[in-house]
């Protein structure tokens, strides 16, 4: 594929975008010269915590808000001067809505929002049972909307967004509060809708289980700023060291393990907590072996006991973690 | 659900059925809709009687039927933007093509084919009940009737706008306006002549609203056998065409103005971020 093949699949393109937005404690910067191109059939993921500028992204993108400056085209249509243009080309959905109307059935919601396309009735009836199908929805279609369950109506949210047959779908946190099995489900409908009919879409999550399953690319953004853009397997290839992962006990205290990101040869590191055990989960992105070695020593030091340790193959986390000194939990403990 | 190809007709249909199908999705709402203005009707009713006005019952028969539809405004028309906002509805209409106007058209329509049968058979109880005396004049009833509800759901349309830069007050907006206009309009009667027990001020604010010109028009059509060619009734219904119009123009302007500038704001949606 040349560089004007690659051009011509270009669905999404962003150059120097950014969007601040005025607030009571002045202004914040949710994007901060974003680039980026995603092309014709790519499942491409835009991967950081809660307030990295992922929703304000898709916002733009689905032209339901303009940017500051710099430009974005969807479909070679400006978002600022062509939103019409990308309407009829594109949907959108969020993981966070339960958008439709209670007393009216799963059904009867998704023929209304055919009707927003303008699709023909009984071609609307035809997708609305196809899709449905797809994500194990068909038996639930003749039931109210307010009595399915959450993940019921986040099937309906999905069948939505692609009721229209679009070229660009954008998905935020499509699984989010979700079971297992359904997002299961959903990421195996996202994929074969990009496979099989060629849609670009774009997934903005703080899932990296969920990029790492169905992403043929991924950008990660943090602060409005992208820090990398590749495959997820290019992403770990990179980094060009492993994790190192500790379980430790007490739980340190809130900035306790600060010291260990001072610590030559380590990118970076991310906790959690096992309340079941009593043990805090330490990830430390480290470079060759003395370097964990100073790991476990300073978490000693810390009077800490190392309950076990392993190395493991870097994750998107991990990456993420190198990149940005931080784990996301960190990251949006930081923001709040 | 077969209808023509024309996008913006597929939309205000869909919209319709969406309207008119919650409307009696719910039967407690049903209910509502017929025993709220049936109880106040019966009340008023009772009060024309006790005073030896028994022959102008029918004021209050009319009023039961006319603030259905008010009620409706309000409530399902006016706040409704406000809550497809908060749960995530009116981001779906503005990214996709519908036409906005298209919807509140649909909403519109909708609002008034659920109220319909409700207020209808308020009308018939009342009939059936109080026997009020009538001197209709068929087709001026019907033409005031027509033009008061477009222009009443018109200023539905208008205060969706409104109500959606409003946000979450939008409720208490709906409380407040609720019983003021009801009074000041003249629903259950006569608001506005030489009846009236408001100042001439009052009258005149009065007159701005929709609902006050189309209740004396119809008192005027349906009890005192009143048509066309009266000066008051044709004045009237230029009036409520006019102000249909302004209204309608007003809401798609309003609704513009809020959608770029909601773009440009970040509020279109309720989360920012």
């Amino acid at each position: 594929m040349d560089m004007n093949d690659i051009d011509a699949a270009v669905t999404v393109r962003v150059n120097g975008l950014r969007r601040q937005f005025d607030s009571k404690e002045g202004k914040v910067i949710a994007l901060d010269g974003v680039d980026m191109q995603v092309r014709k059939g790519e499942v491409f993921g835009v991967l950081g915590p809660n307030g990295a500028g992922k929703t304000t992204m898709i916002r733009i993108l689905s032209t339901l808000l303009l940017p500051s400056s710099g430009k974005a085209e969807v479909m070679g249509f400006d978002v600022g001067k062509e939103p019409e243009k990308i309407r009829a080309v594109i949907n959108m959905a969020s993981g966070a809505e339960r958008a439709g109307y209670d007393f009216i059935t799963a059904r009867g919601n998704l023929w209304f929002f055919s009707q927003l396309y303008g699709i023909p009735s009984e071609e609307a009836h035809k997708r609305i049972n196809e899709l449905s199908k797809m994500l194990g929805l068909q038996n639930y279609l003749d039931r109210k909307f307010y009595a399915l369950s959450t993940g019921y109506k986040q099937r309906v949210t999905l069948v939505r967004a692609f009721i229209n047959d679009p070229k660009v779908v954008f998905l935020d946190e499509p699984t989010i509060g979700l079971d297992v099995m359904t997002a299961l489900s959903i990421r195996e409908y996202i994929l074969k809708q990009a496979k099989d009919h060629g849609r670009t879409i774009l997934l903005a999550t703080h899932n990296m289980a969920e990029v790492d399953a169905i992403c043929n690319r991924v950008a990660i953004i943090d602060k409005g700023k992208i820090l990398a853009c590749d495959t997820p397997a290019a992403l770990k290839r990179t980094l060009g060291a492993s994790s190192l992962v500790l379980d430790v006990s007490p739980v340190p205290t809130l900035g306790a393990l600060e010291p260990l990101g001072k610590l030559d040869g380590v990118k970076g590191y991310t906790s959690s907590i096992d309340e079941e055990r009593g043990l805090s989960r330490i990830q430390v992105v480290v470079e060759g072996d003395a370097a964990g070695q100073s790991v476990v020593e300073a978490i000693r030091k810390m009077g800490m006991t190392v309950m076990s340790n392993w190395r493991q193959q870097a994750t998107l986390e991990e990456v993420f973690v190198a990149l940005v000194g931080r784990g996301f939990r960190e990251r949006e403990h930081e923001t709040s | 659900m077969k209808l023509h190809s024309n996008p913006w007709l597929r939309t205000a249909y869909a919209r319709l059925w969406v309207r008119a199908k919650s409307i009696y999705g719910e039967p407690l709402w049903v209910a509502i809709n017929i025993g709220f203005p049936f109880f106040t009707s019966f009340s008023f009713t009772m009060v024309y009687r006790a005073y030896g006005l028994g022959s102008y019952a029918g004021f209050a028969i009319l009023g039961g039927v006319m603030i259905s539809f008010w009620g409706n405004v309000l409530w399902s028309m006016a706040s409704q933007f406000n809550w497809d906002k908060q749960v995530g509805l009116f981001e779906i209409y503005i990214s996709s093509p519908a036409s906005i106007s298209a919807i509140l058209v649909g909403m519109s329509l909708g609002g008034i084919l659920g109220t319909a049968p409700s207020a209808a058979l308020v009308a018939l109880l009342g009939w059936a009940i109080f026997h009020p005396a009538v001197n209709p004049v068929w087709p001026a009833v019907i033409s005031v009737f027509a033009l008061t509800l477009a222009s009443l759901y018109a200023m539905g349309m208008a205060l969706s706008s409104l109500y959606l830069a409003y946000g979450r007050e939008a409720d208490s907006v709906n409380e407040a306006l609720h019983e003021p206009v009801s009074l000041i309009s003249g629903v259950y009667f006569p608001s506005t002549g030489g009846f009236s027990p408001f100042p001439l001020a009052v009258q005149a604010g009065a007159s701005l609203i929709p609902l006050t010109l189309g209740m004396d028009a119809l008192r005027r059509t349906l009890f005192f056998g009143q048509g066309f060619g009266e000066p008051t009734i044709d004045l009237e219904l230029v009036a409520l065409a006019i102000m249909g119009i302004v209204l309608l123009f007003a809401s798609s302007k309003a609704l513009k103005f809020l959608e770029d500038k909601g773009r440009r704001t970040g509020t279109i949606a309720v989360r920012q971020r």
